[in-house]
């Protein structure tokens, strides 16, 4: 995460003008047609305003994936941190891939759970922010991999799409 | 609100009829995504119709993951799956298919020696196919087959570069099963897969082997094991007036959901509160991270809860 604060002044501190920021960057994407079959990797999506990820399972109006018999507008595209990969793999000792998280956009300087709410970029695309998700068993039984417990407050946040357009590997994540 | 999805949907894409009453049928994804993986030898329940579940291990190996083989012996007195798969399931047909479980896990170094009888091979063949496609000769299999075998186009190059005996018992004796472990009985690996008898023998023969060294697969896979460890107990639904024993092996939630009642579960795991119930007599067990103390007096996360006695009433 880069955090970029302005020098400051006495003056500028007492008006508390403190401008604070982040950026980050787009990793990896992934999408998958349908409930429990496996993401597969791709340099750029496509996400539609108000509906999701086109191809993934759980665009709105075309919904087949494993949640989605509990609609929900907030989880047109999900999000993973790089850095929970590492975590996990360093407190853990379990090898969890980009692939196997099962969340569409794995970033990397972003803080994630501190955008509940907020709108921010991904690339040239704007999404909101609905809730933190939260790990379930499903993933255990499809990966074979004790990853539940560690994935707890660390699963990712899920966001509904406020302006579509092409998102792809290398895009800045960044306020709006 | 639409149904959950529970399983792979799958579309049968070819079937085709090998002789001796089997049928080999082959399940890929309707847009030819990858499967779920699997590992060697593993197995998957087919969903032919509601109530008619079977467990089939498949014949491919893990890296060919586009789909899933099965290979089916027709059994005339059996309880109705196979008979099913064999007259009435289509090319083009969709069938729902569990994530694969199980696999054999295999010595890398030491010889692995792997024994057989007749439809039986299915998973070693998967077996076969992934230690040819590595490169791997540090095994031996032994299939005998009542005349002719049925699958042997799955691992021509191994029957070609010797790795494979074949016997065929209408015209041979059968081997000892006990002379063929015998060669890896102070290191490697054995694995059996047959008919109850065979399975026996084999049995004995590694019955002072470490459970590492030795592999038995059983033609009917044992249940997935839940986390629950206490005995069994009634569960009573006091609105819906229903009453089920709750086995360890099956566990609370999955009783409810064969006994039909719908509850809304989520993550699974005890955190996300989706299931919360209000229980009535217990005591209950409590496993999970979301509910306060003056919560678990009247509530119970069922998908990781249990009973503490005898007898549990939900108000379901």
């Amino acid at each position: 995460m880069n955090f970029e604060s302005d020098t400051m002044d006495a003056t500028a501190a007492e008006n508390s003008k403190v401008a604070t920021s982040w950026h980050g960057i787009v990793r990896f994407l992934h999408i998958t047609p349908r409930a429990f079959l496996p993401m597969r990797s791709f340099p750029e999506l496509q996400l539609i305003a108000g509906r999701g990820i086109e191809g993934d399972r759980y665009l709105i109006g075309q919904e087949t994936g494993f949640y989605s018999h509990k609609p929900e507008e907030g989880r047109q595209v999900t999000l993973f941190e790089m850095e929970t990969l590492e975590a996990v793999r360093r407190d853990h000792g379990i090898e969890l891939l980009p692939e196997e998280h099962r969340r569409n956009v794995t970033v990397e300087g972003v803080p994630l759970n501190h955008l509940v709410g907020r709108r921010f970029r991904l690339g040239e695309t704007v999404v909101e922010a609905t809730r933190l998700s939260t790990p379930c068993r499903h993933i255990e039984e499809i990966l074979g991999k004790a990853v539940f417990d560690p994935l707890i407050n660390r699963s990712g946040l899920n966001c509904k799409v406020i302006a579509g357009g092409t998102l792809r590997v290398g895009d800045l994540v960044r306020p709006v | 609100m639409a149904k959950p999805i529970k399983t792979v949907s799958t579309v049968v894409s070819r079937i085709e009829a090998l002789g001796n009453d089997t049928k080999r049928l082959t399940l890929v994804d309707q847009d030819d995504w990858e499967l779920p993986p699997f590992k060697p030898g593993a197995h998957i329940d087919v969903y032919l119709e509601p109530g008619l579940v079977r467990t089939y291990s498949l014949c491919n190996e893990p890296e060919d993951n586009h789909r899933y083989v099965i290979a089916v012996k027709r059994e005339h007195n059996g309880r109705g799956g196979s008979t099913f798969l064999h007259e009435r399931v289509r090319v083009g047909d969709q069938i729902g298919v569990s994530i694969p479980r199980g696999g054999i896990a295999l010595n890398a170094n030491e010889m692995n020696v792997f024994v057989a009888g007749g439809i039986g091979v299915t998973p070693l063949i998967s077996v076969v196919r992934h230690l040819e496609r590595q490169g791997r000769t540090n095994y031996v299999l032994h299939w005998m087959s009542r005349g002719r075998p049925v699958l042997p186009d799955m691992i021509g190059p191994a029957i070609e570069a010797g790795r494979v005996c074949l016997y065929d018992t209408t015209s041979q004796a059968k081997p000892s099963i006990a002379d063929i472990v015998k060669e890896c009985a102070d290191f490697g690996f054995a694995a059996c897969c047959g008919p109850v008898p065979m399975l026996e023998a084999f049995e004995e023969a590694v019955e002072a082997w470490p459970d590492e060294r030795k592999h038995i697969e059983m033609f009917t896979p044992p249940k997935r094991i839940v986390q629950s460890d206490v005995p069994p107990y009634q569960v009573i639904l006091k609105v819906s007036k229903k009453s089920a024993t709750v086995a360890p092996d099956i566990g609370l939630l999955g009783t409810l959901e064969a006994m039909g009642v719908e509850v809304p579960v989520s993550c699974g795991g005890g955190i996300c509160g989706a299931c919360r119930t209000r229980w009535i007599e217990g005591p209950p067990i409590h496993r999970d991270r979301v509910l306060s103390p003056a919560e678990r007096q009247s509530e119970l996360i069922v998908c990781v809860g249990d009973c503490a006695g005898p007898k549990l009433v939900l108000d379901l």
